[in-house]
């Protein structure tokens, strides 16, 4: 009787992914973008704690810590702010950006050992990287879907992993005969953007972004726990590696991402009250062993240019 | 021995001929081995101990070994140009081993404007408008950091600087890159008014060019000056042809010896051709001369007299002046510069084999091809030959003015001798090439638009890390920066302090003056605004150390190397105890080097010319032989030196190799005199006369061969390299020079001086019993024998002359050493044999004693060979050997005694 039960549960089930699965075989690149947008983009409270490892062309590193968080509002407004924690000398030093339901992105930056002062930062595309890192806001929070065209191109099989291949165009652009800014590869299974390729004027890769250590945190978002970032042109790279990730309101209030609770949490404090006396550097307790997570990413490099 | 060496060639001419063709052959194999080397590794002496902290900083802070290329338009800053600047920027990313190009695509800016600050690229990707192009300029020229080292003030020239990486150690590398840049230029070129690329590549490619050129050229011209100059005043075309067979072998022996033992040619090797042809070609000529007097002579077999006459009256004064010579060249090896010790070994290797070579070949040569007869010289060609012109003008001075010369010189000498006082060192690469070359044209062009191509680092360095993070240190490099400024001679400094100060004054807002953070905090934060590859050439990467670069165009080693001491000495002051300092640069080493261009030409002077003096001393066993010797060697160089400060030629490479060659050579000419004139005062007392007789003979050698030599450095004058021109012009008036020296001035020191040689008294060749025998040698050893014989004339006699009259007065005493001859005293018409008088005996002993009347004839019975000793000669000439003197004034008092005893026996009986 239950296998009888059972039996076409199993056909239904079957039948039922298959047919999803041709669906999603029939999707378009803005489609697929859409998708992985909805799934992994939109959540409203996102807290992380992030160690980043810089590394030079002659293999120096450089190591932060930072805090970030981002919230998405109702109305569609994303706010992201990166605050430095380490070295101490940098502590307090913030991102703070904002992108309006329009796409239209305002960033600042505040040193609290300048002044009390949010400074603006024009605003500049995914190539615009910010204090010294390869990452730009965009790398970090997403692009916005309407100021670009997505092309799917054939998909890619990548150690057993299938792959949607989408080549992302300006919107004036002629996707035929211009080259891409960029290549996403994106997870067929999930829809993850797992990798990242982005293209100079003539079509040459001069930085790859990619994502490690993916998991899935809920439902059907997913996040990754490490991103490299890699300047081809220049040899340098940046991970971001995140120790702590909570989706939780009460981490993102929304007076977080205001000049007055940077002014408050990490003052300015002018130089004739500043201690002459060199601090002790902390120590760097990170929870990963760069080497080694750098290493590992060698072997989980996914697409060769 | 010497005779017998030189025989060889001639009595044995296959084995000769073998040996000399194996020989050449093992040579010629080395010859494809041959490396050249431009680099400026060679200019800095291998154990500066800048070199090992240079590697370190390069090391860390990058190399300064750069391309850049210089573009020039009035209308740079259009969408046109600008795009045309991208397309060439990615292309030459394409080209191999090119690591990095930075321009204005891939220069960063922050610009802080209205409250805002962004940091960007220059310049993207090529503007479509002009107001895109406007931005981009106002952007470019906003950041001082740029200014004079991208972008010149008014932003009509930019540059972009090439790294490149000899990945796969390819030894042709310089070349393939200069090739492969100037390739790519000259498709760009057109579209822009002034394009040119300037940096190691280009610099090593002209040199190696310029190199092959004067190897090309320089040779084949001196071997066509030598064949004219010889046939001009030998009229012989065999005297031109054994001059370049010999020639020919020396410089395969030569290179394949370089080959062999991968010894580099460099830019000073190419003057070697031409060195060996005209230095060689000197002893041929003197071979040869003296190969058409034995001609003379000869009577069964002429070629092979004639050798043997060669042999003997040059072999020894060519063996001298080989030694001297290559004692010139060797002397270089002083230097701890690796280009000169190169040239050094090269060029004392050549004269060496030159040397072999002459003393084997050239024998060979004549006894197959060599004349049968001598050549009868027209007396008026003799009269109206310039070598006769010169010396009648100098005898006349001589004769009439002897002493107004000397002083007159000594004045000269003393006037050049302080104008070289005035004289500085240089040893930078680029001042090699003459001043119209289009590398140098560029390389000012640089420095007058942007700023000069030479670079150095001033390197600070503290123990702690994040130390220049502090602005107490970082205020530090601005002071530094800003003595420099004061110093006046450096085009350009960047450091941190620059960098930072610019982030300040961006954050700050409009009309911010530069000014430096204030705060760690603040310098630590603003640091965040720079990847680490902006910053890669300023501070190490734990900001322990940091690194200001110098841009600058000084090319006379003599300032820079003043105006680095004056900068050391402030950076200590600067940086305290707690930081140590370093300024370094591969251009800073070369230039120090020419410190030791100094320092190494002194000594090799010191040396070479005690070493001559010696040598020479030992052969004329006289000190003042030595000294004489001396003479003709320093008045040229006092003139070369003094020229050098008048017209303002700097010591240098070449010019510092001149003195010592010079002498080297010029000595030569003094060899054969002395020696002729030696030989002279064996026949003649009248020292004066020897004089006239060893200048009139010797002259035409001399001045041929000093003409020829003049004429075969003065090939260099059509070097590419303003080095080895010098060299020639100089060298060429040194040749000059000793010709005055050696026949105005020398003469006259050498009339009053006699000079016994050394091998004259080893290879005496005496009847050991005819010395043993005479009572004059008593209880002499066979050395002071000799000198004294020496110190004397010899007198040939035939049977029936009279040589010694009755009633007569003379200071002569004789000792006969062949024949006989008869006592004979007259008295009232009646002449009556005392005595005869067999080899060993002496006679005329009183006259010698004291200005006396003759109180007997001497006449010869037979042909005689006698000794004539004179006695104010005798006593000027020993003065420096009282041994000697004392043992004859004994000897002569016992014959004087036996004599009387004699007397009074006779008169008894």
């Amino acid at each position: 009787m239950k296998l009888f039960f059972h039996i076409p549960l199993f056909l239904v089930t079957a039948i039922s992914s298959l047919a999803y699965a041709e669906s999603s075989m029939e999707l378009n690149g803005r489609e697929i973008m859409e998708e992985v947008y909805n799934r992994h983009q939109q959540y409203p409270y996102v807290y992380e704690e992030q160690s980043m490892v810089m590394s030079d062309r002659n293999g120096k590193r450089d190591t932060r810590k930072a805090h970030r968080y981002s919230r998405v509002e109702e109305d569609g407004t994303a706010k992201f702010m990166l605050v430095f924690d380490f070295p101490h000398e940098i502590r307090g030093v913030a991102v703070l950006a904002t992108r309006d339901p329009l796409g239209v992105m305002t960033k600042s930056i505040y040193l609290p050992a300048f002044a009390e002062q949010l400074i603006e930062s024009k605003g500049e595309s995914s190539d615009g990287n910010f204090l010294g890192t390869d990452f730009s806001v965009e790398n970090i929070i997403g692009e916005k879907l309407s100021d670009y065209q997505y092309t799917r191109r054939q998909n890619r099989t990548i150690r057993n992993m299938q792959y949607f291949t989408i080549d992302v165009h300006g919107l004036n652009e002629d996707v035929n005969l211009t080259k891409p800014l960029r290549r996403h590869f994106v997870r067929q299974d999930n829809f993850f953007i797992s990798q990242t390729e982005h293209y100079d004027s003539h079509g040459r890769v001069h930085k790859r972004q990619s994502h490690h250590d993916i998991r899935a945190v809920d439902g059907d978002m997913w996040r990754s726990g490490m991103i490299l970032i890699e300047d081809i042109k220049e040899q340098h790279q940046s991970l971001l590696k995140v120790t702590r990730r909570l989706f939780s309101h009460d981490y993102v209030p929304a007076e977080i991402f205001t000049a007055e609770w940077l002014y408050q949490n990490h003052p300015y404090i002018p130089p004739e009250d500043m201690d002459d006396e060199t601090e002790a550097e902390e120590e760097v307790v990170m929870s990963v062993n760069n080497e080694e997570q750098l290493s590992q990413l060698d072997d989980e490099v996914m697409v060769q240019p | 021995m010497i005779t017998k060496l030189f025989m060889l060639g001639c009595n044995d001419r296959k084995g000769v001929f073998l040996a000399l063709l194996i020989v050449t052959l093992f040579f010629a194999g080395g010859l494809p081995k041959l490396e050249i080397d431009t680099g400026v590794d060679s200019l800095i002496p291998a154990n500066d101990p800048g070199r090992l902290i240079y590697q370190r900083v390069a090391g860390e802070f990058g190399t300064d070994n750069k391309t850049i290329i210089y573009i020039k338009d009035s209308q740079l800053w259009t969408p046109a140009k600008l795009g045309r600047l991208q397309k060439l920027h990615e292309d030459l990313e394409q080209i191999p081993n090119v690591s990095r190009v930075d321009s204005l695509y891939s220069l960063h800016t922050i610009d802080g404007k209205d409250g805002k600050v962004d940091t960007k690229p220059v310049l993207r990707d090529a503007p479509q408008t002009d107001e895109e192009a406007q931005i981009a300029k106002q952007n470019a020229m906003a950041n001082p950091l740029y200014q004079g080292n991208f972008f010149s003030d008014d932003g009509s020239v930019t540059a972009m600087i090439v790294a490149v990486e000899n990945t796969n150690d390819e030894k042709n590398f310089s070349r393939t890159m200069f090739d492969a840049m100037e390739s790519l230029l000259s498709e760009h070129r057109s579209g822009f008014e002034h394009m040119t690329q300037v940096g190691s590549p280009r610099i090593n490619a002209e040199l190696k060019k310029s190199l092959y050129e004067d190897f090309v050229l320089l040779g084949p011209l001196s071997g066509l000056i030598l064949v004219l100059a010889i046939l001009f005043f030998m009229r012989s075309g065999l005297s031109a042809f054994i001059p370049l067979a010999t020639s020919t072998l020396t410089i395969v022996w030569t290179f394949g010896m370089l080959g062999w033992t991968g010894i580099p040619l460099n830019i000073l090797s190419a003057m070697l051709p031409s060195l060996i042809i005209v230095i060689g070609s000197t002893e041929d000529t003197h071979l040869m001369s003296a190969f058409f007097r034995g001609l003379s002579t000869a009577e069964k077999e002429p070629r092979k007299e004639a050798i043997e006459y060669m042999a003997s009256h040059i072999g020894l004064p060519l063996m001298l002046t080989v030694l001297t010579t290559s004692l010139g060249f060797a002397s270089n090896m002083f230097s701890d510069i690796g280009l000169i010790q190169h040239f050094a070994i090269a060029s004392t290797f050549a004269m060496l084999a030159n040397g072999i070579i002459t003393i084997l070949v050239v024998p060979l040569i004549l006894s197959i091809f060599g004349p049968n007869q001598a050549r009868q010289l027209d007396s008026d060609e003799t009269r109206s030959s310039i070598p006769d012109r010169v010396i009648k003008s100098f005898r006349y001075s001589q004769d009439r003015f002897p002493g107004a010369i000397l002083i007159g010189t000594t004045l000269l000498c003393l006037f050049f001798i302080y104008q070289a006082s005035t004289l500085y060192v240089t040893n930078d690469p680029l001042s090699y090439f003459p001043s119209d070359r289009p590398l140098i044209q560029d390389t000012k062009r640089i420095h007058e638009d942007l700023a000069g191509i030479k670079i150095f680092f001033i390197t600070l360095e503290t123990k702690t890390k994040n130390s220049f993070h502090d602005p107490k240190n970082i205020e530090k490099l601005k002071q530094i920066q800003d003595f420099m400024k004061k110093q006046g001679v450096f085009d350009r400094s960047i450091s941190l302090a620059d960098h930072l100060a610019f982030v300040n004054r961006e954050f700050r807002g409009d009309f911010a003056e530069l000014s430096l953070p204030k705060t760690r905090q603040l310098v630590a934060q603003y640091l965040m605004f720079f990847h680490r590859s902006d910053l890669d050439s300023y501070v190490s990467h734990d900001y322990s150390r940091a690194n200001i670069v110098v841009r600058h165009n000084v090319s006379d080693s003599h300032t820079l190397n003043s105006y680095i001491e004056e900068l050391e000495d402030t950076v200590k002051h600067i940086i305290g105890p707690e930081m140590k300092a370093h300024i370094i640069g591969e251009n800073l080493m070369v230039n120090s080097a020419a410190e030791n261009l100094m320092v190494a030409q002194i000594k090799a002077l010191a040396i070479l010319l005690t070493l001559i003096f010696i040598i020479m001393s030992a052969m004329f066993t006289s000190f003042k032989g030595g000294l004489i010797a001396l003479v003709p060697a320093i008045i040229p160089i006092a003139l070369m030196f003094g020229i050098m400060g008048l017209l303002d030629i700097s010591l240098n490479p070449g010019t510092a190799m001149v003195a010592v060659i010079a002498i080297g050579i010029a000595v030569d000419g003094t060899i054969h005199l002395l020696a002729r004139y030696n030989e002279l005062c064996r026949r003649t007392s009248n020292y004066k006369e020897a004089v006239y007789i060893a200048v009139q003979e010797e002259a035409t050698p001399l001045i041929v061969s000093s003409l020829a030599l003049s004429l075969g450095f003065g090939v260099l004058l059509f070097s590419n390299f303003t080095v080895v021109a010098q060299f020639g012009a100089l060298a060429a008036a040194t040749m000059l020079f000793s010709i005055f020296a050696n026949l105005l001035v020398t003469p006259i020191i050498m009339s009053k001086v006699r000079l016994v040689g050394l091998y004259q008294i080893l290879a005496m060749n005496i009847d050991k019993t005819v010395l043993d025998g005479t009572p004059l040698f008593n209880n002499m050893t066979n050395y002071q024998r000799r000198k004294a014989i020496l110190i004397s004339e010899l007198n040939e006699f035939s049977a029936g002359d009279l040589l010694v009259e009755q009633d007569t007065t003379g200071r002569d005493m004789f000792l006969i050493l062949s024949g006989q001859a008869e006592v004979i005293r007259r008295d009232d018409g009646e002449a009556r044999t005392l005595a005869t008088l067999n080899p060993g005996a002496v006679f005329g002993e009183i006259g010698y004693i004291r200005e006396a009347e003759r109180t007997a004839d001497v006449r010869a019975t037979t042909d005689i060979s006698a000794l004539r000793f004179d006695y104010q000669k005798m006593q000027n000439d020993l003065k420096f050997f009282p041994n000697i003197v004392a043992k004859l004034n004994f000897n002569i008092s016992y014959i004087l005694g036996e004599r009387l005893a004699d007397m009074v026996e006779n008169s008894k009986k």
